[in-house]
């Protein structure tokens, strides 16, 4: 085993300028400068790296010609932290000409130039066939001769300039279908407009009834296919709708293109109008709404499985002497263990040996950490904060209870679909409909003849199309899903987007809500934080990366320390402006500093470590507060703890302790009594709430399974997209009603023609975009009225 | 006006060659990543 002991470099050794500034760090440098990799701030003057990491990667990047990357860059990269193993593990695609081929996802690309440098730098390395990575989804496909290189070193590669590879499953391939149905639509019916153009035309000054015939067997020819091809999604809509009992918004659609399909093929044999015009375009206009709806839908599955993407686990296994690492789900029962610091603990057991700090937020949601020795239990997935043990294992892979929790998760996922208002409508709208065209019928056969009674139902069949009806919901809900997307919440489905407006009662789980839910520092002296960054700088313990981040985010520069020696779960010792100091674990919860002079021991003020309230909370909870939603505040935590936050949060209505399984109950109870509630949190404990409540919003930043049960994911570190997400919902379904009743309305007042007799396929032709352009129009204000709701 | 019975055909196969052009570029691909290719074009 290597030593537990680990001094660390006071100074950086190669610069990649080639200009190592001479090191006096017994003093205090005046001048300060930025990490120029990283941009943390640090004393020492340019060039002066942060930590070892950052100049890794600078030397990795000049090494590979790409130093371009700094030049062009809009933001800093990330600091470097070190990656997991078990790459070797995973299952990769083989290629007939024997590469390997692997899917990743990269996370931390803050810029074009991050894609580009990950890109080439992927490329660049030898064995590699081929590297993509992209902006827009953060994807990264990387194919590699295995006989060269391995995935160990390529994601080790990414994962030393600061960005992250996660591993990334089988994905469903776009839906190219819909898109060729849309082309060959639209080339039909322009090509068939220009003839009907050429028709209306000749209405008025009499053509030759060939030329009629001839355009209309050419419309005939083209549109056929747009029928029985282009049409055929809404046929199988009807269908499935029929075949569940229930009238889809697809029956009215499917009848209307079969009837005008029809009418068409007997007009242009015996000669009258055939409509070709009009059902192309109806066809054309729907394919489109349907084709942005899913694009919508597109963009939530792929950001869903970004943030399900984990990195492989691994474990560190004891056999007598020997010590290899193995795939965490292949250790077996009685297996020996050992966690260091920072590290997951690979399966469920016993703690043989050793102490530390476990964070066990994925299981009772709570951030701050619990003090394990010999003989406690622990479990799966939690986080071994500081300190290491060997552990025995009792539970694996699929038995864990974390597992089992995923398990009950993925079940909890398979939601029933609830109808829609359009789909509520689509009954009562295709019954009428019949009614009247069947009216019309028989009134125009008495009254007239047989032909005439054909026609003036068929002119009711063509504009009672529900043609802007149908296009309202997709194209309502893809600009509100768009809105609420670019404001970061990404909803599963439409469905999900328009619930939320029935939303009465906004329930919040505490941490990783409404608190951030990570261990950070929340209090502590800036001199005292300085002198700890500088001892902390180039550890990659948890706690470190808590320290510098808060002393950068001070804005406060890096001391140098020196002479710096690390003991995992006994603190951490060096030289800061000459002095010599300890860091090491306070009081429950803080951080000692203690000068260690010559003229005996010093203490200086703790560090206290803990979860911290996110800055908008206060606003987004005072927020849905004045626009008439209740919210409650549900913790498993100590009611002490939990009414802090909540008044820090604005947040009055707190229930406190609740065990896991007791906030679905509280749910199922104020859902007996009426209430409509939005459930919003993040850990794996909180699966039953999630589940339970009518909609429910995960944070992206949790458990990746909580993430796959929610009907919407925040997928920035802030409650505000919560707020956009139903300003979003709100502005969507005042855009359906809206255009509901207009096209309702327009269908009224058209019908009514065309059972008079009135409408002929000019105007059928005329009045169908007018009202599908009224419909776009009014679903492209959603993002307006969602961005005047911000103001 | 006997001139359409020569140009419509005429337009007609011209308008689907395009369309049949679309429906290879669908099927190669070319439209199933919109937002990469032109942030790419930048970098290169």
């Amino acid at each position: 085993m290597k030593s537990r002991l680990r001094t660390r470099p006071n100074s950086v050794e190669i610069d990649p300028a080639g200009v190592e500034p001479a090191a006096t760090p017994d003093t205090v440098d005046p001048e300060t400068g930025k990490c120029p990799h990283c941009g943390t701030p640090v004393e020492g003057g340019e060039d002066e790296f942060c930590c070892a990491g950052c100049e890794v990667a600078a030397r990795i990047i000049t090494a590979a010609g790409l130093e371009r990357y700094y030049r062009e860059r809009e933001a800093f990269a990330p600091r470097p932290r070190p990656l997991p193993g078990g790459w070797d593990t995973v299952p990769t695609t083989r290629h007939a000409d024997g590469t390997c081929e692997a899917r990743l996802i990269v996370d931390g690309l803050r810029c074009a130039s991050c894609v580009w440098l990950t890109e080439r730098l992927l490329q660049s390395t030898p064995g590699v066939a081929e590297a993509m990575v992209s902006y827009a989804t953060g994807r990264a496909v990387v194919r590699w001769h295995p006989e060269q290189t391995d995935l160990t070193r390529l994601a080790g590669r990414i994962a030393s300039l600061g960005y992250r590879p996660r591993l990334l499953g089988e994905e469903a391939v776009p839906d190219r279908s819909l898109l060729l149905r849309l082309g060959v639509a639209t080339f039909a019916a322009l090509n068939i407009m220009l003839m009907s153009v050429a028709l209306y035309a000749g209405w008025m000054d009499s053509m030759a009834p060939r030329f009629v015939a001839l355009f209309h067997w050419a419309s005939l020819v083209l549109a056929t296919p747009v029928a029985l091809w282009c049409a055929e999604p809404f046929f199988r809509g009807a269908v499935r709708g029929l075949r569940h009992r229930s009238l889809h918004m697809d029956l009215p659609i499917a009848l209307t293109v079969a009837v005008l399909n029809l009418h068409g093929l007997v007009a242009t044999v015996t000669g009258g109008d055939p409509y070709f015009d009009s059902l192309a375009m109806l066809v054309a206009l729907l394919l489109a709404g349907r084709i942005l709806e899913g694009r919508g839908r597109r963009r939530t599955a792929e950001a869903a499985v970004s943030l399900a993407a984990s990195v492989p686990a691994t474990a560190r296994r004891v056999r007598g002497t020997a010590l290899d690492t193995v795939p965490a789900d292949q250790l077996d029962p009685g297996d020996v263990v050992v966690v260091a610091a920072g590290e997951e603990l690979p399966a469920d057991g016993v703690v043989l040996d050793g102490a530390g700090l476990v964070r066990m937020a994925l299981v009772t949601g709570e951030a701050e950490p619990v003090t394990v020795g010999p003989g406690t239990r622990v479990v799966a997935g939690t986080v071994m904060e500081a300190g290491s043990l060997s552990l025995r294992v009792e539970a694996a892979g699929r038995d864990t209870v974390v597992q089992g929790m995923v398990a009950e998760l993925e079940n909890a996922a398979e939601r029933p679909v609830r109808a829609s208002s359009t789909d509520r409508i689509a009954p009562w709208f295709t019954a009428g409909t019949l009614g009247i065209a069947a009216a019309t019928f028989g009134g125009w056969w008495l009254a007239a003849d047989l032909s005439a009674g054909i026609l003036a139902a068929v002119a009711v069949l063509v504009v009672a199309c529900p043609c802007a009806l149908a296009l309202s919901r997709p194209l309502a809900a893809a600009a509100g899903l768009g809105a609420a997307a670019r404001r970061g919440i990404l909803f599963r489905s439409a469905d999900a987007l328009l619930d939320l407006d029935s939303i009465d009662l906004v329930a919040l789980d505490k941490t990783g809500t409404v608190t951030r839910g990570e261990y950070q520092v929340v209090r502590a002296d800036d001199s005292d934080l300085r002198i700890a960054a500088g001892l902390e700088r180039f550890s990659s313990h948890p706690v470190a990366r808590a320290v510098v981040e808060e002393t950068a985010a001070r804005g406060i520069p890096l001391p140098r320390g020196r002479d710096v020696v690390e003991e995992p779960g006994a603190g951490i010792r060096g030289i800061v402006d000459g002095r010599r100091w300890w860091l090491g674990a306070g009081a429950a919860g803080e951080l000692e500093l203690r000068e260690e002079g010559s003229a005996g021991v010093g203490h200086r003020g703790p560090i206290a470590l803990g979860d911290r309230v996110r800055e908008d909370s206060a606003a987004v909870v005072a927020a849905l507060g004045a626009a008439g939603f209740g919210v409650v505040l549900l913790s498993g935590d100590h009611p002490a703890v939990a009414r802090r936050v909540g008044a820090a949060a604005g947040i009055d209505s707190i229930e406190a302790p609740l065990a896991p399984g007791s906030k679905a109950r509280w749910i199922r109870g104020r859902q007996e009594r009426g209430h409509q509630i939005l459930f919003a949190g993040d850990g794996i404990n909180d699966g039953p709430a999630l589940a339970q409540a009518d909609v429910a919003v995960a944070m992206g930043t949790g458990a990746a399974a909580s993430v796959l049960a929610a009907d919407a994911v925040i997928s920035v570190p802030s409650l505000a997209p919560l707020l956009a997400g139903l300003r979003a919902s709100q502005a969507a379904r005042r855009a359906i009603r809206a255009n509901q009743i207009r096209s309702i309305g327009y269908n009224v007042l058209a019908v009514a023609g065309a059972a008079a007799g009135l409408i002929n396929p000019l105007v059928a032709a005329l009045l169908m975009p007018l009202s599908s352009a009224v419909v776009i129009g009014e679903s492209a204000r959603v993002e307006r009225v969602v961005s005047r709701a911000e103001q | 006006m006997n001139a359409i019975v020569i140009l419509l055909p005429v337009a007609l196969i011209l308008g689907g060659v395009f369309a049949v052009l679309f429906i290879v570029a669908v099927r190669k691909g070319q439209f199933d990543d919109l937002d990469d290719p032109p942030r790419r074009m930048l970098k290169d």
